[in-house]
């Protein structure tokens, strides 16, 4: 179970321990710093949360090791541009658009709640049931419905705001 | 469910590639025919987008979080040493 922030906690605690010397050792012995280690491995933390279905410590320290390792090559090759990469890394890569950092920085104050409760939706991709739960709805009608209302609020938000902010329009 | 969270639910189930065939081609040809709803998906599809980068900032997050944690609490001082050993000079 990894769906509320407690729940997250201690999965992303096991996976440091469980996984992050064996990325350290081969970042020190590639030559790279603390620092990079640890960029790199939060990085690859990412690419596997949104990659995976079942997020579970045991299954993933191989695949993880192998996200660090083309990271890694990615991070101190990229000028040569030798090793063709399949995607996952360049998603990473997303800047948004100032004015969409604008539209979220006012989202996360003034409309958190909704945001919390959609992250579970679409970026967590958590089970109704569990969602239901944790947000404390009778059932998952009710959060359903409510998922849709903050859907509303948030597009409504997005476009009176990009309308303000004209860079955001493609 | 009113009417407004009906069609939102629908302009999600088209922006997901959830809808039954027969209902994607009604959506389709509504959408001809309704411009706003057209607008509507459009700012839906810019809404999905910021919730996306939403939960990968809170993400970051929380995983920064945990790093200062290993990294600074004197209970995981082992884990900490074992990592540093790494990179001492050699």
């Amino acid at each position: 179970m990894n769906n509320t922030a407690a729940e997250r906690e201690q999965l992303f605690i096991s996976l440091y321990k469980n996984v992050f010397p064996a990325v350290a050792r081969h970042v020190s012995k590639m030559g790279g710093t603390f620092d990079d280690a640890k960029d790199i491995f939060q990085d690859a933390l990412v690419v596997w949360y949104e990659k995976s279905t079942d997020r579970s410590v045991n299954n993933d320290k191989a695949y993880l090791m192998g996200i660090t390792k083309k990271l890694w090559l990615k991070k101190y090759q990229e000028n040569n541009r030798l090793i063709p990469m399949d995607g996952f890394d360049r998603e990473l890569e997303e800047e948004s658009e100032p004015s969409e950092s604008r539209i979220l920085n006012f989202l996360q104050t003034a409309g958190k709640k909704c945001m919390d409760l959609l992250r579970s939706f679409y970026y967590d991709e958590l089970p109704l049931n569990d969602i239901a739960e944790t947000f404390g709805f009778s059932g998952v009608r009710s959060a359903t419905v409510q998922k849709y209302k903050c859907l509303e609020k948030v597009r409504e938000t997005v476009k009176e705001k990009a309308l303000t902010y004209e860079d955001f329009v493609d | 469910m009113r009417t407004s969270l009906i069609e939102t639910e629908q302009v999600e189930a088209h922006l997901l590639g959830l809808s039954e065939p027969g209902d994607a081609l009604v959506f389709e040809a509504t959408l001809l025919l309704n411009p706003e709803l057209k607008d509507k998906m459009y700012w839906q599809q810019k809404a999905y987008t910021i919730v996306r980068q939403y939960g990968r900032q809170q993400l970051k997050q929380e995983i920064e979080t945990v790093h200062q944690q290993l990294f600074g609490r004197s209970e995981h001082a082992g884990f900490r040493q074992k990592i540093m050993r790494l990179f001492a000079k050699k």
